[in-house]
């Protein structure tokens, strides 16, 4: 008898595990009632996502994911884009560019998705023919500007400020502070490091800035004082960073070693909290130009972001800067499938992404602008700096002067 | 003939001369079983669906690479963790020659030879070097090529990116999965073949000679640095071979694809199936390859099921992997080939096994 029970015990389990998982979905919350019957369900779009959460970048590839999910959940917690639930397919690719190509096969092939959220420099730049090809809308975390003309990469969708752009109004902030400032570069030897270097060598020259050179700084490396001590042979005052955290925190940490008196400025993936805990004392005065808000920051995008969290039994303090870049990518992605309508296929939803005009994200993140001409969707960028051991705006959303 | 039982293939089979004993096929039926099997390949992807026919690309393209490097490691005896860039050569070198006009049909031939020559390049310090020696000496083939990659700009197209299209077959460009299956199949059979003959070669055995014991067999008259180097560019060839395959089906390489970890899991990958095998590689690849999507598929559903777990459980793919490498290492060093072998052995002498 005893064992009975426990047998049906065990299969109630199975039952109740089995319904939680196929009712996800398709069911309405639990407790609605079922007696109005609801109009008829319109059929989930499916949209995939190629994240790193186990690979050289998980540390801010996994809060990035679970942004994005979170986002999905919300939405379709709120009845979806007109109706109709999304349904994001996603595939973990430990940030190898075979397993993405591999992942994107899947996603597209398999899953039949209609757009795609990626992440990596390598994988999106690995993948951008096929994009085209296959007439997938693609956003990532790659903000190059090569990806920006839809001329040669008519599917890719850019959503935050791109390196050089976000480089451009760091040097105009230079300049306003310093009318003669020597400016340079560190940076690293992959597509994500050189990015910027061209087109913020150009405008520095543009608006009368010295660009005294660029010095590189491995990703992995684990001190820069050779770098530190050439900038400041350079002559140096204001240098850009584009890096990850690590070699981030190492260059700040060796100029305050060596006592430099260069004021460092962050692109993208070098601001962030990760970075204060990395660098200590060495990031105060650090500024920088992150691709989205901070959760503690104000905006009703990032109060929706922060209330949905903490109803998930998420505190704040659990929540940084890389898990608004991910809600922020499901906001934008639904907002484009909200405005391909009924059918939205690859066509339909670049349409729709073309259509953006000043779209406002809430506080999220600068608004977007899409054209049929231009698919860098971000032309502002605001200024950060790290006060007391926090990051805190210190401009508003600001465009380039020239 | 005709009364024998159809799957007993060594079953009354009496080898008098030394060639028999060598022969390619033991029997009939196996050259049967291998043209059977050959079009199987050929025909069932027909019914796939597009996502799995790109991964049976991707798995023959591996096969390709891993094959050469079993040639270096498993048959000759030296290590090397270059082939991720020796792989990296030959798609550059196709990309880079096509650019120039090239049809694929020579680019694809001369990145296999480009590979060549630089595979023996950095397979002459094999000439004093041993061992763990050599495999640093490997690495260090792997971080000049990486740094090449990136540098080289006017070969490679360094970080930006090199775009490389679909080669066109009699004016009809192999744009489907299944299309350019078929020239990646056809490469990988042509190669696999050789590899296998390559055992049965004079020089085959000198390969094998110099890997069991290197100062008998240069007492036997093998040239050992000659040998040596030839190895490696052989392999070179074929891990260019299968960059050159790898550039077009990606359509665009950056010399983040060729990078330390490729060459680790070519390593692995031959570890895991057999070394010195050529069939074992093949299983190796499967396996590499299709570990991690089966792990996935079933984590990922868990995941949902399980949230209090949940992405923890994609951890999972690397705790397998390291489970898969070790217990082979441990249990059956010869690999997935050996493996198989025992379970034919086992149903073979069933029920008298002994």
């Amino acid at each position: 008898m005893k064992a009975m029970v426990k047998w049906i015990a065990v299969l109630m389990f199975v039952v109740l595990l089995a319904g939680c998982g196929s009712s996800k979905p398709t069911s309405p919350a639990p407790g609605a009632a079922p007696a109005t019957a609801p109009a008829a369900p319109k059929a989930p779009i499916k949209v995939g996502g190629i994240f790193d959460l186990t690979g050289g970048t998980g540390d801010v590839g996994k809060p990035h994911s679970e942004g994005v999910r979170a986002y999905v959940a919300y939405i379709n917690s709120k009845g979806g884009v007109d109706g109709a639930k999304i349904d994001l397919q996603w595939v973990d690719y430990a940030y190898q560019t075979p397993k993405a190509v591999e992942a994107y096969n899947k996603l597209t092939k398999q899953d039949g998705v209609s757009a795609v959220m990626g992440w990596g420099t390598g994988d999106t730049e690995a993948m951008k023919e096929l994009i085209a090809k296959d007439k997938i809308p693609y956003i990532s975390g790659s903000y190059s500007e090569q990806l920006i003309n839809p001329a040669t990469t008519p599917y890719n969708f850019i959503v935050a400020p791109t390196y050089s752009q976000a480089s451009r109004v760091m040097l105009d902030y230079a300049k306003s502070k310093k009318a003669d400032a020597k400016v340079a570069l560190v940076y690293n030897d992959s597509g994500f490091g050189k990015s910027p270097l061209e087109d913020a060598k150009a405008y520095a020259k543009k608006i009368g800035l010295t660009w005294t050179g660029e010095v590189v700084v491995p990703l992995t490396a684990s001190d820069a004082v050779t770098q530190v001590l050439e900038l400041q042979k350079m002559g140096a005052d204001y240098v850009l960073i584009q890096e990850t955290t690590n070699a981030t925190a190492v260059t700040l940490k060796s100029a305050k070693q060596q006592g430099a008196k260069i004021q460092f400025m962050g692109l993208a993936y070098s601001v962030d909290e990760n970075l204060i805990k990395a660098a200590g004392d060495a990031a105060e005065g650090f500024i920088g130009i992150p691709a989205f808000a901070f959760p503690y920051e104000t905006g009703a995008g990032i109060k929706e972001a922060v209330d949905f969290a903490a109803s998930k039994g998420i505190k704040l303090e659990d929540l940084n800067q890389k898990w608004i870049q991910g809600w922020a990518f499901g906001r934008i992605m639904s907002e484009a499938l909200k405005r391909a309508g009924d059918k939205p296929t690859g066509e339909a939803i670049r349409k729709a992404f073309e259509s953006f005009k000043d779209y406002d994200l809430g506080g999220l993140g600068s608004p977007l602008t899409f054209t049929a001409t231009d698919h860098g969707g971000a032309k502002k960028a605001r200024i950060y700096q790290v006060k007391s051991g926090k990051w805190q705006p210190i401009t508003e959303y600001l465009a380039p002067k020239q | 003939m005709n009364l024998r039982y159809p799957f007993t293939m060594e079953c009354g089979q009496y080898r008098t001369t030394y060639e028999q004993d060598l022969a390619f096929h033991p029997s009939r039926l196996s050259t049967v079983r291998g043209w059977v099997i050959v079009a199987a390949l050929f025909i069932v992807p027909l019914a796939l669906s597009n996502y799995y026919v790109s991964i049976l690309n991707q798995v023959s393209i591996f096969v390709i690479a891993a094959m050469g490097l079993n040639i270096l490691t498993g048959l000759t005896g030296q290590i090397s963790v270059g082939h991720g860039a020796f792989t990296g050569v030959g798609a550059f070198t196709a990309g880079y020659l096509m650019k120039l006009g090239w049809s694929y049909w020579l680019a694809m031939p001369a990145a296999g030879l480009v590979a060549a020559a630089v595979g023996g390049l950095f397979g002459l310090p094999s000439a004093r070097l041993k061992g763990l020696y050599l495999a640093i000496a490997s690495m260090a083939a792997q971080q000049i090529l990486e740094f090449l990659f990136v540098r080289a700009e006017w070969f490679t197209g360094g970080v930006h990116s090199m775009t490389v299209l679909r080669p066109k077959l009699f004016g009809h460009s192999l744009d489907s999965d299944y299309g350019f299956y078929v020239l990646v199949l056809s490469v990988a059979v042509v190669l696999g073949v050789f590899a296998q003959n390559l055992t049965r070669t004079r020089w085959g055995r000198a390969l094998v000679a110099v890997r069991d014991r290197d100062l008998a067999a240069e007492v036997m008259g093998v040239d050992l640095w000659k040998t040596k180097v030839m190895a490696f560019a052989l392999s070179a060839f074929y891990a260019g071979i299968a960059g050159a395959l790898w550039a077009p089906f990606v359509m665009i390489i950056n010399p983040e694809q060729f990078n330390f970890s490729l060459s680790i899991e070519l390593l692995a990958m031959i570890i895991i199936g057999g070394l010195g095998s050529v069939t074992g590689t093949v299983y190796g690849v499967i396996f590499m390859t299709i570990l991690p999507i089966l792990v996935r598929s079933v984590t990922q559903p868990l995941a949902v099921l399980v949230p209090a777990i949940g992405d923890k459980l994609l951890l999972l793919k690397d705790i397998a992997f390291g489970g898969a490498i070790v217990l082979f290492l441990v249990f059956e060093s010869d690999g997935l080939a050996k493996l198989w072998r025992n379970i034919k052995d086992y149903f073979r002498l069933w029920p008298f096994s002994y």
